[in-house]
């Protein structure tokens, strides 16, 4: 029986708050620092050798679909009701309301240091210290709309022109990739100024703090976040039936990508799992 | 002009970008300006930075392959909102040479990595990219919250990333364990 993912919106006190204690919980245990880990040393670029898997590649959704159930199954079994709530930030775009409460997430961070000093996640309340950071702070920090420099969330209009895009993605396979719906999604644009980042690259910078950089995951947002990237995938599935994840077949030797993206039927490290198998997870969740 | 860094042994060749035969700093930059600024404030930053790089080989490339990276940009070492960065071209006889950078924000290094487009992107600011290694410098520090500095990299980790572009033999790749998507 397939379980449902639900719009953080949406949740009850109650819902939140057994969603806290469980994230509270594998912190506590150390689990919650090897997802931080994983994705600082999963980050490879398309300029440097090497695969790729989780990002600049079209392997972006299914690797972070696979990290999100892996992260899901750590709170269920603490707590088996729990499942992670997406954040829709095409719709909750203020940085104070949406998942920016005392009972969810905690708001922005204060404006001398960007520390989160309110919810659950605040460093006061010793249960969220920063221990695989890329700084050596040891707190949360946001800047939700980024402050000194404003930036929006990205529209329904851009989302849009992600899930309109019927080819799941394009060659050179990489954030150059001009066309297909996961790199419009993932967000990897050319030059200068707001076309540079969008979609899921520019919800990142709007977050600010911890969320902009390689230990991104230390902020509990970073999973409502793909959670929302994740129901994409499946809205761009039901809008283009029969459009597939691409690559199809490894790419041949002498080709630049050669070894260093996953095709649909090729291993997706560090899990022996393919993206093929990834495409339909409707036996294990949900949206709502 | 070559400035010969003797270290220990290991030989250290820095090429300034001061050669009129490259061309040298031109134009308005940023980069430029740095290096036009304080010329020798930039050379004791390269002996500071090459002697932290004492194991690594050192060449600077006489002409990178990417059109960005003017020859003349081959270091920078400014104070920028109250941070001091220093960045120098560090080219390790690598076959493909694609330019490798040592970075540091108050004297921590900042990992860079590169995008397939030749632009720049660091640990500290990991969502979108730059056009040069200075911006990308600057970006991490306007990230970077008051009083925070960048955490030390693990021994080994930073040597290992630069050399990741020598993999472009599969089987040393795999001798490596390199192929399965993590940062060695």
């Amino acid at each position: 029986m397939a379980y449902v993912r639900k719009d953080a919106s949406t949740l009850t006190s109650a819902e939140k708050r057994r969603f806290v204690k469980a994230m509270l919980e594998i912190k506590r245990r150390g689990e919650y620092d090897e997802f931080v880990r994983m994705h600082i040393d999963f980050y490879v670029t398309d300029g440097e050798g090497g695969l790729r898997t989780a990002h600049m590649a079209p392997s972006f959704l299914p690797w972070h679909r696979r990290f999100l159930l892996d992260l899901e199954r750590a709170l269920r079994r603490v707590d088996a009701s729990v499942t992670v709530p997406y954040w829709d930030w095409t719709k909750d775009r203020k940085a104070g309301a949406g998942p920016w409460t005392k009972d969810l997430l905690g708001g922005t961070g204060r404006r001398s240091d960007r520390q989160v000093t309110t919810g659950p996640f605040a460093y006061a309340t010793g249960n969220w210290t920063i221990k695989e950071g890329v700084t050596d702070g040891e707190f949360l920090t946001r800047d939700l709309g980024r402050a000194r420099d404003p930036i929006e969330l990205p529209t329904k209009a851009e989302l849009e022109s992600a899930l309109a895009d019927p080819v799941y993605d394009v060659s050179p396979w990489d954030s150059t990739s001009a066309k297909g719906f996961r790199n419009r999604l993932e967000g990897w644009g050319s030059g200068r100024g707001s076309a540079a980042w969008r979609n899921h690259n520019r919800v990142h910078r709007w977050v600010g703090g911890v969320m902009v950089g390689g230990a991104s995951v230390n902020d509990p947002v970073f999973w409502m976040h793909h959670a929302f990237v994740d129901l994409q995938w499946s809205r761009w599935q039901r809008r283009h039936p029969g459009a597939r994840y691409l690559p199809a077949k490894p790419m041949e030797p002498g080709s630049a990508q050669y070894r260093r993206i996953v095709a649909r039927h090729e291993k997706l490290p560090p899990w022996d799992v393919t993206p093929d198998s990834l495409e339909d997870v409707s036996r294990i969740y949900r949206y709502a | 002009m070559v400035v010969s860094v003797g270290g220990g042994g290991v030989g250290v060749g820095v090429a300034v970008g001061a050669d009129p035969s490259l061309g040298g700093p031109a134009g308005p930059g940023p980069v430029r300006g740095a290096l036009r600024g304080g010329r020798r404030d930039v050379l004791r930053g390269l002996f500071a930075a090459a002697g932290a790089l004492a194991l690594a080989p050192l060449v600077a490339a006489s002409r990178p392959p990417h059109g960005a990276d003017d020859p003349g940009e081959v270091a920078f070492d400014e104070t920028y909102r109250g941070r001091h960065i220093r960045g120098i071209k560090t080219t390790a006889g690598r076959a493909s040479g694609a330019d490798q950078w040592h970075v540091t924000v108050d004297g921590r290094q900042l990992e860079l990595m590169r995008r397939a487009d030749g632009t720049w992107l660091s640990m500290v600011d990991h969502y979108r990219s730059y056009e040069t290694p200075l911006e990308a410098a600057r970006a991490a520090v306007d990230e970077l919250g008051p009083g925070q500095q960048l955490r030390e990299i693990p021994m080994g980790h930073a040597g290992t990333m630069s050399g990741m572009d020598d993999m472009g033999g599969m089987g040393e790749m795999d001798d490596m364990g390199g192929h399965h998507g993590v940062r060695p």
